[in-house]
């Protein structure tokens, strides 16, 4: 999948509002491959909105998304089923974790629906965020930063061509920020994807070609 | 592997034993009754579909009723119009007419140097309202032989009203199927006399007669009769069900009667309803075991909401995430059928030798069983079709 064109999308419960000077809604945007994207917006503005229609999961908008040009509308749930495991990376601001399962368990599920990476490389990057001595330990006995980390990890474990991150870093220190940007960069340059990362102001510390504000 | 694993282990999370316990016991109490309920018929049909048994089928022979007006020639016999009004009611299912000879006949015995002979009446009737037909029911204008069924009451007059009080022996089936007998007609349209063989062949619990084939009838009347069929003045009539009000109205409003008593009938409409209820009962407590089911998975999922959402966000299949369910429905299905099966056997061991008793047997076991995988099947499906919308719906709703 090489482009998200967004033709005057905009969301139901903001009809009737001006909406100002959005880069986003009420016009014509493109995503495309290979770039990175950082939607910057104060709270309350839709940026999660944005990703959940993307990522197929809320349609409460007007306007149409088209992946490569098809109307995402006409799209059937095995078909995005198929998109979320193989063109649509997401990490959600709610992380959706599964508390009762171990850290590596909750990756694991993510990655064994494509076998996208071996266990060891899973490892090493756990390794790399500084949380492998809790790889075997149950999320919901970890800290938020710790679960965003896991979360973090589990989002890249699958082949995509676009990866929406929701707010990634917003209970990451600087370090820890500078380290994940890091693994994001690398595995979506190693991929050719697209980036489209939200913030509200900890902004995740990956180069961006193009700044959006709602 | 891991990820199915894994997945039951969310999945199945909130399950309840209980539930799922309830749920295994209805749908066991309910299928055991189905098909303990159709093995129960199938190893007593001997007996239910013994016309000579306790549990008759259900004719009813018919005649008019004699009264001071018809004693003085009124007409004791049916018209066509008569019979075909009857045919058309919706409580008959066929009706047989009874044929008279048309000549006068004696039967003669020897035994043993002295000969007894008596006027006699013959009647037939199709074979197939014939409770004791068997093989030799057969008559051909060539051998000349003619099987004869009388009525089991004349034999019982004869042992325990006539021989008892007159010091004669009392006589077997077997001993009076061995006599040989001489039927003599007499015609009165100028043919020569005609002596033949006879022989009894059997004894009838329903028909109060003596009947000979069709065959003879049709050939002897022809041969030997005024030459006009006579029209029939009794009728064996097989009915849907005995107890019908309809029929008794029928009787009454066309002045009819009903010989002999219905007892066998009542009682295998009696079987019938009986087998009818507890089909039904067992039927319906499936019936309610699928609700239990169903609204304990739909429970489990309501609980689990959350957890298929997250799942569909990773982009699981949906039919993975039923399929997780599905099996549950079909692992507890199949548990509940299998004791069931076990419950239907143990049973069977229980009132197969009382049945044999009366006559019935160890029949085929296929026919219960099969029909019990089909509602255990039915069952799964509709499961199945219930489990794959709530997904399809969580998925919409995510």
């Amino acid at each position: 999948m090489d482009t998200i064109v967004l033709d005057h999308v905009l969301p139901r419960v903001f009809e009737g509002d001006s909406m100002g000077d959005s880069d986003v809604w009420r016009t014509r945007l493109t995503f495309s491959r290979g770039r990175n994207y950082v939607v910057e917006a104060p709270s309350g503005t839709g940026k999660s909105s944005l990703c959940a229609y993307i990522y197929g999961n809320r349609r409460d908008y007007l306007g149409s998304i088209c992946f490569d040009g098809t109307d995402v509308s006409t799209l059937c749930p095995s078909r995005w089923q198929e998109l979320r495991r193989t063109q649509l990376a997401y990490l959600p601001q709610e992380l959706d974790l599964f508390p009762e399962l171990t850290a590596m368990q909750n990756i694991c599920l993510k990655n064994d629906l494509t076998g996208h990476m071996t266990h060891d490389a899973i490892r090493s990057m756990m390794r790399e965020l500084g949380i492998a001595d809790r790889a075997d330990f149950p999320v919901g006995k970890m800290s938020i930063g710790q679960q965003q980390r896991v979360a973090i990890i589990r989002a890249i474990c699958q082949p995509f061509s676009f990866l929406l991150i929701d707010e990634p870093v917003s209970h990451l220190d600087a370090a820890n920020n500078r380290l994940a940007a890091a693994m994001i960069e690398q595995e979506a340059a190693r991929q050719g994807a697209a980036v489209i990362a939200t913030s509200v102001g900890n902004r995740i510390g990956i180069s961006t070609d193009v700044e959006l504000h709602l | 592997m891991l990820t199915h694993k894994l997945l039951r282990r969310l999945l199945y999370r909130n399950l309840s034993a209980a539930q799922l316990a309830g749920f295994v016991l209805s749908n066991l109490t309910g299928l055991a009754i189905v098909i303990l309920g159709i093995q129960f018929f199938m190893d007593g049909r001997p007996i239910w579909a013994d016309d000579d048994s306790f549990i008759r089928k259900d004719y009813l022979v018919v005649n008019k009723r004699i009264s001071a007006a018809n004693t003085l020639g009124a007409c004791t016999v049916f018209t066509p119009a008569q019979i075909e009004e009857l045919e058309s009611e919706p409580w008959v299912r066929r009706v047989g007419r009874f044929t008279s000879a048309d000549y006068r006949v004696y039967a003669s015995v020897n035994a043993s140097g002295r000969s007894m002979s008596t006027y006699m009446f013959l009647e037939s009737i199709p074979t197939s309202f014939i409770d004791v037909a068997g093989s030799d029911w057969t008559f051909s204008a060539s051998d000349k032989s003619v099987p004869i069924i009388i009525s089991k009451d004349y034999l019982s007059l004869y042992n325990f009203g006539f021989a008892s009080t007159v010091g004669m022996p009392a006589l077997s089936e077997s001993a009076i199927k061995s006599i040989p007998l001489t039927l003599s007609i007499r015609p009165d349209n100028g043919r020569p006399p005609l002596d033949m063989p006879a022989y009894i062949v059997g004894f009838s619990n329903r028909l109060n007669t003596i009947l000979v084939p069709e065959e003879f009838m049709a050939w002897s009347n022809a041969r030997y009769g005024s030459g006009s069929t006579p029209p029939p003045s009794r009728l064996i009539v097989d009915v849907n069900s005995p107890g019908d009000v309809r029929i008794k109205e029928y009787m009454e409003a066309n002045d009819l009667e009903i010989a002999g008593d219905k007892s066998g009938s009542q009682a295998s409409f009696l079987v019938n309803v009986i087998a009818g209820v507890a089909l039904a009962v067992g039927a319906l407590i499936t019936c309610l075991s699928f609700f239990i089911l169903l609204l304990s998975i739909s429970l489990l999922m309501q609980k689990n909401r959350q957890k298929i959402h997250s799942l569909i966000m990773l982009g699981v299949e949906l039919g993975s995430i039923s399929g997780v369910y599905i099996r549950l429905v079909a692992g507890v299905n199949i548990l509940a059928y299998i004791l069931a099966v076990i419950a239907m056997l143990a049973m069977r061991m229980q009132y197969l030798p009382s049945l044999r008793g009366m006559g019935g047997g160890a029949s085929t076991v296929w026919p219960s069983l099969l029909s019990g995988l089909m509602l255990m099947i039915v069952l799964i499906i509709f499961n199945v079709i219930a489990v794959n919308k709530k997904v399809r719906k969580a998925f919409l709703n995510s």
